[in-house]
């Protein structure tokens, strides 16, 4: 992603140690969630690589016994709002909180690959179709409560905000996708 | 009329998120309501269905992903603070403390010129007099003798002690 970046310090012993055990078992979970998020395997693979050179450069901040994959979800969520920020400038506008569920479907993805776009959607159709149409905090309030399986509690310390927030996000996501799944029906009976 | 599940409650049931009260009051209301029993099947349908798309539609990391991430790390410099750190580190700390030690020690005794507080001669004095008192000094006998002979004839006491040896 293209946010600025401050000069890294060369790793310790104990940080690469730290930084190799999680990517080989926490990069693929972390991978497949910015995958989720962004719909877009160039984004995905900014994303991955930024979230693990913060986990580098914050290792010492990782508190031992806490759940790690929680806490790199935190830091992909962080960066990831980063980036729709930076680029769109006005990411919070987009999701007004009262107003009722709308599709998304004119978002621009972050980078755009026509052959891996074309590949992701051969591969992960279903899921890329029912979660593309979500505005970004509806789909990762779905990814991270029906895909991941995380309580509303966590969901909440993950993405930053409270409990009511996550529940209203998840209410009018999970309306949205069941209107998607009865019109999908519906077409598929004509 | 029966008073139904919200969509919202439903959602919340599904997911487990529910007070234990409101918990057995969906419950219990289930139990005798074909329409809202539906609406929880269809819901946890949906949720079965985005998992096992999830399931399906998963990948491996792709192996760039790493390398980029070492290659970064790799090019990392360490900066001013840490350069003026690894100064006090045991392999570095240890030789330049020698050195500063050496050179205080030598400018020390350049500036100091002073000449020894105790001559020569108080040495040899001091030893013939420490051999002379010792009680197993083979020589005792005949330094007194010498050195009354010496003071009787009116040498100094130096003089007769070089006479006895």
């Amino acid at each position: 992603m293209g946010a600025p970046r401050a000069p890294l310090e060369p790793p310790t012993p104990e940080q690469s140690a730290f930084l190799e055990r999680a990517m080989s078992q926490y990069g693929k979970a972390t991978y497949n969630f910015a995958f989720r998020l962004t719909n877009n395997e160039a984004d995905a693979r900014d994303l991955t690589q930024d979230a693990f050179i913060r986990v580098y450069r914050a290792w010492r901040s990782f508190e031992p016994g806490t759940s790690f994959l929680s806490w790199i979800y935190r830091i992909v969520t962080n960066l990831y709002r980063d980036e729709l920020r930076r680029r769109k400038g006005r990411f919070h506008e987009e999701i007004p909180e009262d107003n009722a569920p709308q599709a998304f479907r004119g978002e621009r993805p972050l980078a755009t690959n026509p052959i891996d776009d074309y590949v992701d959607r051969q591969i992960g159709e279903p899921l890329s179709r029912a979660l593309a149409d979500l505005s970004p905090d509806q789909r990762q309030v779905v990814i991270l409560a029906d895909i991941e399986e995380y309580s509303y509690q966590e969901i909440a310390e993950i993405m930053g905000c409270s409990i009511g927030t996550v529940r209203s996000r998840l209410h009018r996501a999970r309306a949205l996708l069941r209107r998607l799944v009865e019109r999908a029906q519906q077409q598929q009976q004509r | 009329m029966i008073e139904h599940l919200s969509n919202d409650l439903i959602v919340d049931f599904v997911h487990g998120e529910l007070e234990p009260a409101a918990d057995a009051r969906a419950h219990a209301h289930l139990v005798t309501c074909a329409t809202c029993t539906s609406e929880v099947n269809a819901e946890r349908t949906l949720r079965e269905f985005l998992r096992d798309a999830a399931v399906a539609s998963e990948r491996e990391m792709p192996s760039g992903i790493n390398a980029a991430i070492w290659e970064q790390i790799r090019a990392a410099k360490p900066g001013p603070f840490a350069a003026l750190t690894s100064l006090f580190k045991p392999m570095i700390a240890i030789p330049v403390a020698a050195v500063l030690l050496a050179g205080g020690y030598f400018a020390t005794a350049a500036t100091h010129h002073e000449s020894p507080s105790i001559a020569a001669s108080y040495y040899l004095q001091a030893h013939a007099v420490q051999s002379s008192q010792g009680p197993l000094s083979e020589r005792t006998g005949a330094i007194r003798a010498a050195v009354a002979e010496a003071y009787d004839g009116g040498y100094p006491a130096t003089a007769a002690y070089g006479a006895a040896r």
